[in-house]
């Protein structure tokens, strides 16, 4: 029995060198296949981890009375500090903020020398919990800080909210529906592949009909070979995109999903990686599995 | 050791393949078939390995009712029957010894076992020097015999050859059907199919005529 259960991965690994060119394009084909969806996850991943860093930086400013006293100014940032929408609190000094617009207008500086007075009010750069920062909850936050004593004017780019909370909403729905097609059209040029390659191996199924092996027998090396087609495509998939993603990155100077360093899952975390292999393993054997039946109506 | 009981085959309203077949093949008998193309010769033997279903009408083979029998039992079947064909049927991408080896790896003979037999096999059918050859390197008349050895890995009781000089010039033809008749002089019963009535006359055993699906004539 176990002589029989070591004989199956033997022959699935000999058929697989056997069929040269044949299965080797089975591999390229599943490979690249693994490939667009494999791009297509990382657009998502790339767009979701700069959704992710913008909301981490996103700060809502609280600008201050210029008359606003010691004690008005501690009780405005307990108050501030007790909202549950609130992650951090920085205070920022008037002559901060002047040193802070100076540092922006790098080599623009002769723009304030006709100022005079400091005209920047002093603020409280308020840091946003992540399920606070919808345009509805950032309404209600503002509406609120605006009523407190000491409070001159609230600002958090109220249009920009609002256009990125829709883009990202676009992203989700566009990225299920081509995601679905993709992940579909895939399955089909996969499953249609390994069809060919077993359709080419018709003659030596009938021939192991005909000399009496049973269905279990012809199918199995078939299937393990599947698996490993499947799963050699979805490395290969994987090792083109991490090299791809090497290369562009830099260039691109973005977050790299790939590292997980986001809340997001990264490309080559081991549960995707994991997932990826495991796909492209049932799809092998899915295929082969299929393909192998039609030969074996005895 | 193969019996046939009112067997017909029907297609359709047009084509009937076999139509109220009987016979009776003792065991160490070699017994040919004869007939023109399209006279049911491999119809015939395809209901006696079961590749097809009768439309009705029983067969046995070595006491088992074929017809009755479930899918699963099919491969078993085979295995107790030796198939020879026309075209061969050998594994292109594999040598002479690994194609009769590979009968003994689906039965799951253990391997000294298995090169014994392929060995002893070859010496049979004259080809232990060719044993590590591809078949289509071989010549037609080699590579019919490549296939009989197949056939005979598993010691059948029945060998069935379909056709096994359709391909070979008359001097191979007779080799083959010599060797078929030292095979049934070793105690296998032997079928051949054959539209060669010279080859089948000069065998000199018994021969049933099979014209458009009908058992017409018998010798002797």
């Amino acid at each position: 029995m176990v002589a029989k259960l070591r004989r199956i991965p033997a022959d699935a690994i000999m058929n697989l060198v056997r069929s040269g060119w044949g299965g080797l394009s089975s591999i390229i084909t599943i490979g690249v296949s693994f490939v667009i969806i494999g791009i297509f996850l990382l657009v998502i991943l790339q767009m979701n981890a700069l959704v992710a860093e913008w909301k981490e930086q996103f700060q809502l400013s609280v600008f201050l009375e210029d008359k606003i006293s010691h004690t008005q100014l501690e009780i405005l940032e307990e108050r501030i500090r007790n909202e549950s929408a609130v992650k951090s609190v920085t205070f920022i000094t008037r002559e901060q903020a002047l040193a802070n617009f100076r540092r922006e207008l790098k080599g623009q500086e002769s723009l304030l020398e006709g100022l005079g007075s400091n005209p920047l009010p002093a603020s409280f750069q308020l840091k946003i919990r992540e399920g606070y920062q919808s345009p509805a909850a950032l309404d209600r936050l503002s509406a609120f800080l605006s009523r407190l004593e000491g409070v001159e004017d609230i600002q958090y780019g109220q249009e920009w909210i609002e256009r990125i909370s829709h883009a990202a909403r676009i992203v989700k729905l566009l990225g299920l529906i081509i995601g679905s097609v993709l992940t579909l059209g895939s399955a089909l040029i996969i499953s249609n592949t390994i069809r060919l390659a077993v359709y080419a191996r018709a003659a030596e199924i009938e021939i192991m009909r005909l000399v009496g092996a049973t269905k279990a027998y012809i199918r199995a090396p078939f299937l393990v070979e599947g698996v490993l087609q499947g799963a050699l495509g979805a490395l290969l998939a994987l090792g083109l995109l991490f090299g791809a993603y090497r290369l562009v990155a830099p260039a691109l100077d973005l977050a790299s999903p790939l590292l997980a360093t986001t809340s997001d899952r990264g490309l080559l975390e081991l549960s995707m990686v994991a997932a990826m292999v495991t796909g492209g393993a049932a799809i092998g054997a899915l295929g082969s599995s299929l393909a192998v039946s039609r030969f074996l109506k005895m | 050791m193969i019996q046939m009981y009112h067997v017909y085959k029907t297609y359709s309203k047009d084509l009937e393949a076999l139509v109220d077949v009987n016979l009776h093949i003792r065991k160490g008998e070699c017994v040919f078939l004869a007939g023109p193309s399209g006279a049911g010769k491999s119809t015939l033997l395809r209901l006696i390995f079961r590749d097809e279903l009768p439309t009705s009408g029983q067969i046995l083979v070595n006491g088992r009712n074929v017809v009755r029998i479930k899918s699963r039992a099919i491969p078993h079947l085979r295995r107790t029957l030796g198939i020879v064909f026309q075209d061969f049927k050998l594994l292109r991408d594999r040598t002479v010894e690994q194609n009769l080896a590979l009968v003994a790896r689906i039965v799951g003979m253990p391997t000294p076992d298995a090169r014994r037999r392929v060995a002893q096999l070859l010496k049979l059918v004259g080809l232990s020097h060719k044993a590590k050859i591809i078949p289509y390197k071989l010549s037609g008349g080699e590579q019919q015999r490549v296939a009989i050895a197949r056939a005979l890995m598993n010691d059948p009781a029945v060998l069935l050859a379909d056709e096994p000089t359709g391909n070979l010039d008359p001097e191979l033809a007779a080799d083959v059907i010599r060797l078929l008749l030292d095979i049934n002089a070793a105690g296998t019963t032997v079928l051949v199919a054959t539209h060669d009535l010279k080859l089948a006359e000069e065998a000199g055993r018994r021969t049933i005529f099979l014209k458009k699906g009908r058992i017409v004539e018998e010798w002797p």
